[in-house]
């Protein structure tokens, strides 16, 4: 099939791309949409447990403590500032800004990860005690394991920025790590509402 | 667009791109490949060995059955019989077949070369076969899980089912649910962003819908089963209290979570089926397919619908009246999109010019049977119809005219269909027929006696049966029937063992077909098509041989494997993403993965070490080669984490 | 009344099953008019259209008219009885693998035990309250009604009345374990005196042994390990674990329905239970020969 036939010429289009363009982007938000399906399940199952008890925590167990959880919710919700900084800095070529930004971010992280183990520590009971201790402990451990992996994402996103891999054309990388930082930090709000303050409420 | 001189492509030109989207040989090359067909013919051959796997389980489990008070098989290992049964041909069989479809027709029916992470393709496929290969391992050693595919709690508890089978069932389950995410999230960026241009969301082959539909069920449906699973395993490790009534838990958490998932997990199978239905019916009644747009809607409602459902499966459990009849009704009205569907293809076929192929006897064979499986789906929606039948031979009767019926019909359909497309080679009309005809008389000999079996008070789940029930004759037969079914899965190996090398050459497009996979050739190159095609129409292939011509689409680089990204409504060319070659990243991630599944069965402190190990493999997956480099595609731009 | 629903939805199944195949086998049959090869014509076939939107809202209706059906059926079967029905009350704890039935009186003294073999009196009601010590069970019984779970933690209630006299067969119907299949069990529904007089008879202690073998074979039942796991009112066991053997002799199957009850089945379900149910709780007795013949007769005895 030669001579004149229209075609379609696609050989200037970039490599490089940001933000929704990119179908890296795609995956991370569906796996963002797995993520809360995870979470809301955890969610479900707590009501669910509590609906079939008549005392919830049950008798023995106080309502959790909520000054040190309440602190470390805000600290974890800064958080998200030096992130976003760092994430629009980035597409601005800023490149310094995308690593201080980074580890201001993983900072703070790391703080409400210990403040969470302290807290933990503390608690008067042990995951196996009831099914209270078991759901509570569980939706913990799921929050914190994504805080952490998180943290060790970014480290990795600090590392090449660094090394300059990243700047204004390529950044699609940091703005998926910042998509998943943002959404940790935000299913935090539910699953402290629901474990802090819904004993006291309902 | 631009009007240009376009001059077909030179041989060099087509070898070079042939070299850049190659595969490297040998055994140790085999598990660095990462293109789409060679991953998807692994999916569908290890999930065809599994199918194997279970059928013969399956045909132990009748052969016992055949008489009353039979010793053939005791009851330890009636029950690793079933519950591996059930959960090879749910979990490691029937979705895994599908993906595989998938994932090699899906890139060649919307027009490209891939789909947009192989790697990650790759990844899925080598946790599917690690999975698979430890639980059998397990079942060998005797480890086999002995409490259902379903794992009720309590029997599941530490308590009443001590040793490591039960672990094994909740990790390797967890484990291959991680394959089936991974595909799920591949297909659906790759049927969004990569369609050839002019491929508008309302020229995508009805195929294609359904993995998408499929795909979004998968996000939604299997998360919570995950973490049902890991509640089991924390329950059953680390004595944490989900299940446990005395520990403030429930039983009943388990049921609902685990048929949250179980319900769409079927139409998670039977959808993709759908969509090969469609594929076959419009090749072979040589016309456009009536009401495709109720067809992919009638797709999405039932997607939808199927979460609504989950209850059914649980009417004896002692629930508020009320809330059953939500769900009588919702199961009731699911089978409306069904009925939709049922009523386009019977419209198709009335005045098509019908070709009488062994596709098309598949295809008719699953009207019949599934359409009889859905109205007894009708019956057991029943509240009062289903306390008398749960949990006896009725439910397996049904639930094998539906997925036998709904699914595996179509997918024998589908395999004499692109068989050709995949290998080069015609499978035998003549073996097909008998394929079919045994497999038709084989399944309703064995099932359709199960609904009699089922009315007269015979339970599931029972490795045997006191004489004198009046259950002997029905059981007798049910057992001849499975064996003409293993003839006829003979039939078929036999075909596709002896047509590989004998069948007849295929050609492009042996069926005249609609679609773009037939304009490739069989099996297709490398590159699958070059150039890459754009469409203006549902039916590419026919407009192409009607002399409609569309616009080749030029600009892609031949010694980088750049695929075109468009958009998601559209399909305008967008970018192009330059795929990763080759790579045995998957691989080492996939054993990484692994330490942490299987060492979960042991101890539970193997989690965080093999997360850790992950962590390492993933960043050696992604991490970017120097910059300082010149080979352009280590230096293109692939989004990095 | 189930069966009337179950006619009407078979009935409606067969009629839409033979519409289906009908109408596939025409258009396989029909001759087929030149295809359009490409995007469906402009004009989108009306009468097709028609026929798929008809047979649509046909389904659409057709399933209305089964769930209103299904509703009211499940509304009449699950109503509670009223107390001018005398109903009976019966606990019901589902074991691995047995079944263990407590007749509930408002007097607690006539609360009585048996096990495996529940008796009902014909044309009252029996309200069946269901629990587990165990795994989750399923009572069900087919000729008299449908079934419910039972589940540890949880009480469900099941209503049955049998109509005619009889014996009806029941099965746990919900996978519990290596013995699920031979977890059945005998619902015996007498006429009202007879009821009446087995309830008296059961409220009695055990029965005295008739004869001197039956006596020596109560000393081997006492001296054996028996006794830790069975009880037999009015004597020194009270097992709790395992089924009440205070009736055993007047059983009709012996091992939750699984063999016949007879001297010969029940000495070798005493020398051997694993050999005729594999995998049950319950321990091989070893007894030389006499003394076996002797707790045989002591325990056919107990009617």
């Amino acid at each position: 099939m030669n001579g004149n036939v229209a075609v379609i010429h696609v050989g200037h289009l970039p490599n490089l791309v940001s933000g929704s363009r990119g179908t890296l982007w795609w995956a991370m938000v569906l796996l963002l949409v797995i993520e809360a399906t995870v979470f809301s399940t955890l969610i479900s199952s707590y009501f669910y447990l509590r609906m079939g008890q008549p005392e919830w925590p049950p008798a023995g167990i106080d309502p959790p403590k909520l000054l040190l959880p309440t602190i470390n919710t805000f600290i974890l919700l800064a958080s998200s500032i030096p992130m976003y900084l760092a994430d629009s800095g980035i597409t601005q070529g800023k490149q310094r800004r995308l690593v201080w930004g980074a580890a201001a971010a993983t900072t703070l992280a790391a703080v409400f990860l210990a403040l969470k183990v302290v807290e933990y520590a503390g608690v008067p009971y042990r995951w196996d005690d009831h099914a209270y201790a078991s759901i509570v402990w569980l939706i913990i451990g799921f929050h914190s394991a994504h805080v952490a992996s998180v943290v060790l994402k970014t480290i990795v996103v600090m590392v090449l920025g660094y090394r300059g891999y990243f700047n204004e054309r390529r950044h699609l990388g940091v703005q998926i790590n910042g998509l998943y930082w943002h959404f940790v930090v935000l299913v935090w709000i539910p699953l402290y509402v629901v474990l802090y303050w819904t004993p006291r409420w309902l | 667009m631009h009007d240009q001189a376009y001059t077909a492509p030179t041989a060099a030109e087509l070898e070079e791109l042939d070299r850049t989207w190659d595969s490297p040989p040998g055994l140790l090359g085999w598990f660095s490949h990462v293109n789409h067909r060679s991953i998807g013919r692994r999916f569908i051959v290890t999930a065809f060995i599994f199918f194997l796997l279970g059928g013969i389980q399956a045909l132990l489990m009748r052969l016992q059955l055949a008489v009353p008070e039979n010793t053939l098989i005791d009851p330890d290992t009636y029950r690793q019989l079933f519950t591996m049964h059930g959960t090879t041909m749910m979990f490691f069989f029937a979705v895994p077949v599908m993906e595989g479809f998938g994932m090699y027709l899906v890139p060649l029916m919307i027009g490209t070369r891939d789909m947009a992470f192989p790697r990650m393709n790759a990844f899925g496929y080598y946790v599917y076969l690690i999975a698979g290969v430890v639980l059998y391992g397990a079942f060998f050693l005797g480890m086999a899980p002995d409490a259902g595919w379903f794992s009720y709690t309590p029997l599941a508890e530490r308590q009443f089912s001590p040793g490591l089978r039960v672990d094994f069932w909740a990790t390797m389950v967890t484990f291959i649910e991680v394959s089936a995410l991974v595909a799920a999230v591949e297909m659906i960026v790759t049927i969004f962003r990569q369609r050839a241009p002019g491929m508008t969301l309302n020229r995508m082959p009805l195929f294609v819908w359904a993995i998408l539909v499929m795909s979004f069920m998968i996000i939604f449906a299997m998360p919570p089963l995950m973490i049902g699973s890991v509640m089991l395993a924390l329950d059953r490790t680390v004595g944490m209290q989900f299940f446990v009534a005395g520990g403030g838990g429930d039983p009943l958490l388990w049921q609902h979570v685990f048929w949250f998932f179980g319900h769409p997990e079927v139409y998670i199978i039977f959808i993709p089926a759908l969509g090969m239905v469609s594929s076959i019916i419009i090749a072979f009644t040589r016309r456009p397919i009536f009401g495709y747009t109720a067809l992919v809607l009638a797709l999405v409602a039932t997607g939808i619908l199927g979460f609504g459902l989950w209850v059914h499966h649980m009417y004896a459990a002692g629930l508020p009246q009320l809330g059953m009849s939500f769900f009588t009704a919702a199961s009731m009205l699911i089978a409306i999109p069904s009925g939709v569907q049922i009523f386009c293809w019977i419209a198709t076929l009335w005045d098509g010019r019908l070709v009488f192929r062994t596709p098309l006897l598949f295809v008719l064979g699953f009207l019949v049977i599934f359409v009889a499986g859905g109205l007894t789906g009708v019956m057991v929606a029943s509240v009062p119809f289903d306390l008398q039948v749960h949990d006896t031979f009725f439910i397996v009767a049904h639930l094998h005219y539906v997925l036998i019926g709904g699914a595996v019909f179509p997918l024998f359909g589908g395999v004499y269909y692109w068989f050709p497309k995949m290998t080069g080679r015609m499978l035998s009309e003549r073996l097909g027929r008998w394929n079919f005809w045994t497999l038709a008389i084989g399944f309703n000999l064995t099932f359709f006696p199960m609904h009699q079996l089922g009315l007269e008070g015979m339970p599931r789940r029972v490795y045997t049966y006191v004489d004198g029930l009046g259950w002997n004759g029905m059981n007798m037969a049910a057992t001849l029937g499975a064996v003409l079914i293993a003839v006829s899965v003979t039939l078929f190996l036999v075909n596709v063992a002896v047509s590989l090398r004998r069948g007849a050459i295929a050609g492009n497009d042996p069926w005249e077909a609609d679609s773009l996979e037939w304009t490739a050739e069989s099996p297709p190159r490398n590159y699958n098509f070059h150039p890459i095609p754009s469409v203006a129409g549902l039916y590419p292939r026919w407009d192409t041989r009607a002399g409609r011509m569309t616009p080749p689409v030029l600009g892609l680089r031949n010694d980088v494997r750049e695929v075109l990204v468009t958009d998601p409504l559209d399909a305008e060319p967008d970018y192009k993403s330059v795929l990763p070659h080759p790579s045995y990243a998957p691989l080492i991630l996939a054993f990484a993965c692994t330490v942490a599944f299987l060492g979960a069965v042991y101890d539970v402190r193997w989690v965080p070490v093999g997360g850790v190990l992950a962590f390492f493999a993933m960043v050696y997956w992604n991490w970017p080669g120097t910059v300082e480099r010149t080979p352009p595609w280590k230096e293109a731009g692939r989004g990095e984490r | 009344m189930i069966l009337d629903l179950y006619l009407l939805f078979l009935g409606v199944a067969v009629l839409v099953m033979l519409g289906v195949v009908i109408t596939i086998g025409l258009a396989l049959f029909r001759r087929g008019r030149t295809p359009v090869d490409g995007d469906p014509p402009a004009e989108g076939e009306p009468g097709k259209f028609r026929a798929v939107a008809g047979a649509t809202l046909a389904t659409g209706f057709i399933l209305l008219v089964l769930l209103v059906s299904s509703a009211y059926v499940g509304q009449v079967t699950s109503r509670e009885p009223g107390q001018d029905e005398r109903p009976i009350t019966v606990n019901v704890i589902g074991h691995q693998w047995w079944w263990e039935f407590r007749y509930i009186d408002d007097q607690p003294s006539r609360t009585f035990v048996t096990a495996n073999e529940l008796h009902i009196p014909v044309g009252r009601p029996v309200i069946l309250r269901m629990t587990s010590r165990d795994v989750i069970h399923s009572f069900w019984v087919p000729n008299l009604h449908g079934k419910i779970d039972l589940m540890a933690g949880r009480t469900n209630t099941l209503r049955i009345r049998a109509d005619e006299p009889g014996e009806y067969r029941g099965q746990c119907a919900e996978f519990c374990g290596l013995q699920h299949a031979k977890m059945a069990f005998v619902v015996v529904a007498l006429p009202e005196e007879e009821f009446d007089g087995w309830v008296e008879e059961s409220l009695r202690p055990a029965a005295e042994p008739g004869t001197e073998l039956a006596q020596q074979g109560r000393e081997v039942f006492l001296e054996s390990q028996c006794s830790l796991c069975h009880t037999v009112r009015g004597t020194g066991a009270w097992g709790t674990i395992a089924p009440d053997l205070t009736r055993i002799g007047s059983r009709r199957t012996l091992a939750a329905g699984t063999v016949p009850n007879n001297r010969g089945t029940l000495a070798a379900w005493i020398l051997d239970p694993q050999h005729i149910k594999p995998g049950n709780f319950m321990p091989a007795t070893q007894l030389p020969p006499d003394r076996l013949h002797a707790l045989v007769a002591y325990l056919e005895g107990l009617r």
